[in-house]
């Protein structure tokens, strides 16, 4: 077999090689200004923010609890979780784009590479970025919680490791929804900046009421926003040490949901979107 | 739908001229009555067309003729409505992704990542083709001559240099076809001699190049087959001495009045056109023309008291056969 018709018959395959994700890999590493953003509010933001906690601390002891307090913990996962997603969106979003905007696409697809495969390639690559990054900055945030949270307030109990490794997870899911919602959402407009719009406006303005408010007659609506569905599965630890979660209702007045619901939503909108992402991207003119 | 059963019936047979398929029974493209319609508007209507391996095959037509359009179509990158085609004797879209992997093809403008190098985009590129494709990277960036500026980021190249760099990208699949459309766009005059000479070198090396272009030219000047599209249809086909020879001669009349001259010819039976120019006339004969008509020509004016200053018989150019042909199919319609 020539290695012509070899790289015909690997070309064919929906499964990305590694060359073609490390391939969108570079294309979305260098775009310095995304990358920049990135890493500040994955990475900076908990160091700035436990830096500020360790002054004040060591200024004034009494004021101000340790930098690795609980309640620390919790916002700082918090914050992380509300800008990751924002970033996570936009990476995701660029990622489902660029290839059009810039008009890679059209010489991507005449090299017979699957389009199925040139889509689930960004999955991998743009995951490889956030989640590491984050992963960076959520472990600034255990060490701290670990190493510097002495003396702790009155009644507080550090975090058990399984506690903020359960926190960790559901900050990295929380992420991955983000960017393949973005990713597919993305793909299907074709465009970056109204797909970044709507889903913020998804997660700083809908989310919050639907996970907040009963609607009459439309609770099982509310339950289907994957915000709603990823607040109730919120670990208890990022509540301050308060115990919510499946079952739970702290900060949450809609009814909980079972975690079968809860799972169900959140792979729904993860298959969901990735489904949509790709048959646009299969079917799309170039 | 506009309809022409002449027009329709030259272009479905090929030429006897053209040369005959490669021995391995396949053209380089094969496309037989393809049709793409966005909307109620026919961009390529039931087009025939033959192109033969080895050759520069010119792709003529004026802005809006469909050109574009059936090229994407060829490459998958949009559905046809109706029609067969093959690439290098492989049907596409059925197996295109075989068929791809020994082309190579610029369409419209070559656009890339800005924010990424020359180099950088040919690895994407590269590695989408899987191979040994990565390993063209380095020849194909210094036949277009980019090795200098390949880490430079594509946002700094000028047109020329990202038009080579799309041929450049076409390279990476060492192809044995190459479909260019419209290659000569935005280029300076150097920039496309060089273009030229490149596309000469790729067919002499017996590839098989396939250019669009409304620069008719340039077509001439690199392609020894042709075809002719207007309005979605393929109006002519073949090789470029036999077409232009078809459409027969001009003659350049300078004289003193042409006004005066253009009434006293009249419409001659011998003449396709009498068009008046800045000192003169230009006659366009008709195919199998010659000495005669220069001669009956020559008796009208001088019968009319027209003084002549200079007679001089040129060959049609395919300018000249391409305006005549195109003006003729808008004619009939």
């Amino acid at each position: 077999m020539t290695q012509h018709a070899l790289a015909a018959g690997q070309r064919s395959s929906w499964l990305p090689p590694l060359p073609v994700i490390g391939a969108k890999l570079l294309e979305l590493r260098r775009r310095r200004v995304l990358m920049i953003v990135t890493v500040a509010f994955t990475v900076a933001l908990p160091v700035i923010f436990y830096g500020v906690r360790l002054a004040f601390h060591l200024g004034d002891p009494a004021r101000y609890a340790p930098a690795g307090a609980p309640s620390a913990f919790a916002t700082a996962v918090t914050v992380m979780d509300e800008f990751g997603f924002i970033i996570a969106v936009t990476l995701g979003v660029t990622a489902g784009t660029a290839d059009v905007t810039d008009g890679m696409f059209r010489h991507l697809v005449i090299t017979g590479r699957s389009r199925l495969a040139l889509y689930l390639a960004r999955i991998p690559a743009g995951l490889s970025i956030l989640l590491s990054l984050a992963a960076v900055g959520f472990t600034v945030a255990c060490l701290v919680t670990g190493f510097l949270g002495s003396p702790l307030p009155a009644g507080a109990v550090t975090p058990s490791p399984g506690a903020m490794a359960d926190a960790g997870l559901w900050l990295e899911l929380d992420l991955v929804i983000a960017f393949t919602v973005g990713l597919g959402l993305g793909s299907l407009m074709g465009q970056r900046t109204v797909p970044v719009i709507l889903l913020i406006v998804l997660e700083i303005i809908i989310t919050p009421i639907m996970s907040n408010h009963v609607l009459p007659y439309f609770i099982d609506g509310q339950r289907l926003l994957v915000g709603v569905a990823m607040d109730q599965l919120k670990p208890a630890v990022l509540a301050g040490g308060t115990r919510i979660g499946p079952g739970g209702s702290i900060g949450l007045n809609i009814p909980p949901m079972p975690t079968w619901a809860m799972a169900s939503v959140i792979a729904g909108w993860i298959i969901g979107w990735s489904a949509i992402g790709a048959w646009k991207m299969s079917t799309r003119d170039a | 739908m506009r309809t022409n059963p002449a027009v329709h019936a030259r272009a479905s047979t090929p030429p006897a001229s053209q040369a005959a398929p490669d021995r391995d029974g396949g053209w380089a493209v094969e496309v037989h009555g393809l049709t793409k319609r966005f909307g109620a508007r026919t961009a390529v209507d039931n087009v025939d067309l033959l192109v033969p391996r080895g050759c520069a095959f010119g792709y003529l037509g004026p802005n809006g003729a469909g050109k574009t359009t059936l090229i994407r179509v060829l490459l998958g990158l949009t559905r046809a409505d109706s029609g067969t085609m093959s690439l290098l004797g492989i049907p596409v879209p059925s197996r295109r992704r075989d068929a791809l992997a020994r082309v190579g093809a610029i369409v419209d403008e070559p656009r890339f990542h800005g924010h990424l190098t020359g180099r950088e985009n040919l690895k994407i590129l590269a590695a989408a083709r899987g191979g040994n494709a990565g390993q063209q990277i380095a020849p194909a960036l210094a036949r277009t001559r980019l090795t200098e500026r390949a880490d430079d980021k594509v946002s700094a190249y000028s047109m020329g240099m990202r038009q080579r760099l799309g041929l450049a990208a076409c390279l990476l699949a060492d192809p044995q076809l190459l479909i260019l459309d419209e290659p000569m766009n935005g280029l300076d005059p150097a920039g496309m001699h060089e273009m030229r000479d490149m596309i000469r070198d790729l067919a002499d090396e017996g590839r098989t190049v396939m250019l669009s272009s409304h620069l008719l030219d340039e077509v001439q000047r690199t392609c020894d087959q042709v075809a002719i599209v207007d309005h979605g249809q393929v109006i002519r086909q073949g090789p470029i001495e036999d077409l232009t020879a078809g459409a027969g001669v001009a003659i350049e009349v300078q004289c003193s009045d042409p006004p005066a001259a253009a009434r006293a010819l009249g419409q001659p039976a011998f003449a396709t056109r009498v068009t008046i120019t800045g000192d003169g006339l230009t006659v366009t004969l008709a195919a199998g023309s010659g000495r005669e008509q220069a001669a009956e020509i020559t008796r009208r004016l001088v019968g009319a008291g027209i003084t002549i200053y200079s007679l001089q018989q040129t060959h049609a150019s395919l300018e000249d056969w391409f305006l005549s042909v195109t003006s003729r199919f808008g004619e009939e319609k």
